[in-house]
C-alpha cells in the first residue's frame, strides 16, 4: 500500500495537471488537515477540498479527480460512527452540493481526462532536462514549517506550473492568423488561467473613488482627526458599474479564433455586468452563447458565406435596436473586410451615437489595415478607438483597456 | 471544548445550526489547524450564522467587522481619539507639565479607540473574528489584512507592538462583488455553503419555528425550494423562510393554499419583479402535501 503522504501529492499533481492552481503551502495545509480529520471517507474528502479548493468553479474538478484517486483506493466504506442522522453516505457528497451552482466547469471533462494523463507523462520527461530555479512567488511562511517535503513538492509543482505558464505565455504571442487547430485547442485549455486573471483585474475597479462627488460628511470626520488643520478629500463610492455589454464578432473563416477566444473570455466575466448580449456574424447576424464550452449560435450561420458588415449594422438597427442605449458599451471583433458590399459606416455612426461607446478590436495585422477589401478605415472613424487585438496577450489588454 | 470531528458537529447542533459534513468538517480544521475559514455561498445562505455559530459553541465572544467600499485602517483597527486629546492637553496645560509627561498621557490606552481587529488582537482570551463580506472592501485593505491574519501582531507607534494572546478564529465571509486575491485565498481554509437541500431546511425551520406543524414545515420548504428554482432576481434566503414560517403560525394557516401564500408572499420575494412573475402561477408551485 502506498503511504498516504506519497498518494497526496500525487492527488495534488493530478489536481494541478487538471488546471486547479495549489500552492506549496496548501499541500503541507491539506496533510495537516488529512491528519486531523481522518483518513476516511467523507471527512478525508472535505478535507481535501476545503485545503485544496479555493475556488467553487473547481470543485467538479476535484470532485472529479477524487473519485478517480480515492474512489479507486478507497472502496466506499460505510461510516464508522453515524454521526449526522440521514444526512448523506459516505462517498457520496452533499446531495445539494455543485447541484445549485450555475458555474460551468472551464475544461471539459471528456477533454481534460485523457490530457491528465498525457501531461503527467509530458511533464516527467521534461523533468529530466527542465532548467530547474524558476522563482515561484508563493513560497509562504507557512512553507517553511515541513522543509522535508517542501523539497519534493515544489518540483513537481515547478514543473507542471512551468509549463503552463511557458505554454501560455507562448500562445499569448501567436498572432491569431497563424494558429492551427492544434494551437486553438491549447489557448483554449489556458482561457481559463487568463479569465480568472481578468475577472481580478476587472474586480480591481472597485475602489474609492479619487476624484469626483466629495462626500463632505466624511471629509469633515477625517478632518476633525487632525483637528481640522489639514483637509484630506473623501469622495463619494463610485456607484456600480452599470454596463451593458454588447459583443458582435465575425467568426468568417480569416478570424474566428479571435473571435470564439473573446466570446469565452467575455463570458466567463459576465457576472461584472449588469448584461452581457454576445451576436456574431458572417453575412448575417445571429446571437450567440456557450453551451458546454462550445459556441452556440442562433440562427445558425453559414460558414462559407462571405462577410457583409453592413448588412449585419442593419440587421442590428433594426432587429435588435432596443439594445442599442447609453449604458451599452459595444465591442466590435473583425477585420473589416467586407468582400467590396456597401460598408454602411453611416449606420455605425448612429450606432455609436446611441451607445455609450464602441470599440473596434482588429485581429488584422496593423499594416494589412484598409489594403485590399478592408472597410476599416471608413468604420475606425465612427468608433471611440480601433485597438490592435492580433494575439491573445493583445486581445486581453484589448478588452481590459475597452472595460 | 477540546477541538475534536464530533465535538465540533455536536456543538453546532446544540447552538442550533444545521449543518452538513461539509460544513462540519471545515469548521473542525479551521479551529484544529488554527487558519482563517473563508466562506462564500449565495446571499442569505447562512455564511454570517457560521461565526455566530462558532462563538456560541466556543463560549466565547464574537467581534465583527463589516466591509465596505473605503474601508479603511482607522476604521478597522484603531484611531486616536482626538477630541479627547485636545481636551486632555488643555488640562495639562494648566498645571505647566513637561512635553514627556504631556506625550505620555496624550498616548496611552485611554485614548486608544480601538476598532474590531485590534479588540480582537487585545482580548484575554480567544474570540471569533467575523470579516463580513470582505469582497467589499478595497485591494489596498486586503493587503493590509493579510499581513494582519498571517501574525496577528500591530505596531502603534506610540505604543510599541502588541500581539495577540491567543489567536482568534477567523471567518471571513464573500459574495464574489469582486474576486478576491490569490493570496487571501491560499491563506484561507475555503467553505462553499449553498442554500439547503429540502431536507435540511425542513430541520431548519423546525429547529427555529418548532410551532409550526411539521407537515407544514416540510410544505414550506418545498416551496421555497421551488422558489429558487425559478430564476429570481433574489431568491428568497433562509432568514426570509423561517419569517415566512412564523407569519404562517401567527396567522393560524393550516394548509399552504394559493391565497394565503399570496398573502405572505411579500415575506419571501422582496422584488416587484419576482413577485409578479411568481403570483400568477402560485397554485402551481404549492407542492403537495407527504403523508407522512
Amino acid at each position: 500500500m502506498i503511504p498516504m503522504r506519497e498518494q497526496l501529492l500525487r492527488f495534488v499533481d493530478e489536481l494541478r495537471g487538471g488546471g486547479v492552481r495549489i500552492s506549496v503551502a496548501e499541500t503541507i495545509d491539506a496533510m495537516r488537515a488529512v491528519a486531523a480529520a481522518g483518513f476516511e471517507g467523507g471527512p478525508l474528502r472535505e478535507a481535501l477540498a476545503a485545503s485544496l479548493v479555493k475556488d467553487e468553479a473547481d470543485r467538479p474538478i476535484f470532485d472529479r479527480t477524487y473519485a478517480q484517486f480515492f474512489g479507486r483506493a478507497h472502496p466506499a466504506q460505510p461510516r464508522r460512527s453515524d454521526r449526522r442522522s440521514g444526512a448523506r453516505t459516505a462517498s457520496g457528497g452533499p446531495p445539494q452540493a455543485g447541484a445549485g451552482v450555475a458555474i460551468r466547469p472551464l475544461v471539459e471533462p471528456e477533454q481534460s481526462q485523457p490530457k491528465l494523463a498525457s501531461r503527467s507523462k509530458l511533464r516527467r520527461l521534461a523533468e529530466a532536462d527542465q532548467s530547474r530555479g524558476t522563482p515561484r512567488g508563493d513560497g509562504d511562511a507557512e512553507a517553511k514549517a515541513a522543509p522535508g517535503e517542501k523539497r519534493s513538492e515544489s518540483r513537481d509543482a515547478e514543473s507542471v506550473e512551468a509549463r503552463r505558464q511557458a505554454q501560455l505565455a507562448a500562445i499569448e504571442r501567436a498572432p491569431f492568423d497563424h494558429y492551427s487547430e492544434l494551437d486553438y485547442e491549447t489557448a483554449h485549455d489556458l482561457l481559463a488561467i487568463l479569465i480568472r486573471r481578468f475577472r481580478v483585474r476587472l474586480g480591481r475597479r472597485l475602489k474609492p473613488a479619487r476624484r469626483g462627488r466629495i462626500d463632505f460628511r466624511r471629509t469633515i470626520r477625517a478632518a476633525t482627526q487632525r483637528g481640522g488643520a489639514l483637509i484630506d478629500l473623501r469622495f463619494r463610492a463610485r456607484r456600480p458599474r452599470h454596463i451593458e455589454v454588447l459583443i458582435l464578432a465575425d467568426i468568417s473563416g480569416s478570424v474566428r479564433y479571435a473571435a470564439t477566444l473573446m466570446l469565452e473570455l467575455v463570458a466567463g466575466v459576465r457576472e461584472s455586468f449588469q448584461r452581457v448580449h454576445s451576436f456574431v456574424f458572417i453575412d448575417h447576424l445571429a446571437e450567440a452563447g456557450f453551451e458546454e464550452g462550445h459556441l452556440v449560435m442562433t440562427p445558425a450561420l453559414d460558414p462559407y458565406a462571405r462577410s457583409d458588415f453592413g448588412r449585419v449594422l442593419e440587421e442590428l438597427w433594426e432587429r435588435r435596436g432596443e439594445l442599442l442605449g447609453p449604458a451599452t458599451l459595444m465591442i466590435i471583433m473583425g477585420d473589416g473586410r467586407n468582400n467590396r458590399r456597401p460598408a454602411r459606416a453611416d449606420l455605425l455612426a448612429d450606432i455609436a451615437h446611441r451607445c455609450r461607446v464602441v470599440y473596434w478590436l482588429n485581429p488584422e495585422a496593423a499594416e494589412r489595415w484598409g489594403t485590399g477589401d478592408s472597410a476599416i478605415n471608413q468604420y475606425a472613424r465612427h468608433v471611440a478607438a480601433l485597438i490592435p487585438s492580433r494575439t491573445l496577450g493583445e486581445l486581453e489588454h484589448a478588452l481590459i483597456e475597452a472595460f | 471544548m477540546q477541538i475534536t470531528p464530533e465535538n465540533v458537529s455536536e456543538g453546532l447542533r446544540a447552538a442550533g445550526y444545521v449543518a452538513n459534513q461539509r460544513i462540519d468538517t471545515a469548521i473542525f480544521l479551521a479551529l484544529a489547524l488554527d487558519k482563517p475559514l473563508l466562506i462564500e455561498g449565495p446571499a442569505g445562505s447562512g455564511k454570517t450564522e457560521v461565526a455566530k455559530v462558532v462563538a456560541a459553541m466556543l463560549h466565547t465572544e464574537l467581534i465583527r467587522l463589516q466591509c465596505y467600499e473605503g474601508l479603511d485602517e482607522a476604521r478597522a483597527l484603531y484611531e486616536w481619539n482626538y477630541q479627547k486629546q485636545l481636551l486632555r492637553l488643555q488640562a495639562d496645560e494648566h498645571q505647566g507639565l513637561r512635553w514627556e509627561e504631556v506625550s505620555e498621557h496624550l498616548f496611552s490606552r485611554d485614548y486608544l479607540l480601538e476598532r474590531p481587529l485590534l479588540r480582537a488582537i487585545l482580548a484575554p482570551h480567544r474570540v471569533v473574528l467575523l470579516i463580513d463580506e470582505v469582497d467589499k472592501a478595497d485591494q489596498e485593505f486586503e493587503a493590509f489584512m493579510l499581513e494582519l491574519l498571517s501574525d496577528f501582531q500591530v505596531s502603534i507607534p506610540e505604543l510599541g507592538t502588541i500581539r495577540a494572546h491567543e489567536r482568534p478564529a477567523v471567518v471571513l465571509t464573500s459574495n464574489r462583488a469582486r474576486e478576491l486575491s490569490e493570496a487571501l485565498r491560499r491563506r484561507c481554509l475555503h467553505l462553499f455553503i449553498d442554500f439547503p437541500s429540502i431536507d435540511q431546511e425542513r430541520q431548519i425551520i423546525e429547529l427555529k419555528v418548532p410551532e409550526l406543524d411539521a407537515r407544514l414545515a416540510e410544505q414550506a420548504a418545498r416551496f421555497v425550494a421551488a422558489l429558487r428554482k425559478a430564476g429570481l432576481k433574489k431568491p428568497p434566503s433562509v432568514a426570509e423562510t423561517l419569517d415566512w414560517a412564523r407569519a404562517l403560525t401567527r396567522l393560524g394557516v393550516r394548509e399552504l393554499e394559493a391565497a394565503s401564500v399570496r398573502a405572505t408572499l411579500g415575506l419571501l420575494l422582496k422584488h416587484e419583479d419576482d413577485r409578479a412573475k411568481i403570483e400568477s402561477k402560485v397554485g402551481s408551485l404549492i407542492p403537495h402535501p407527504l403523508s407522512r
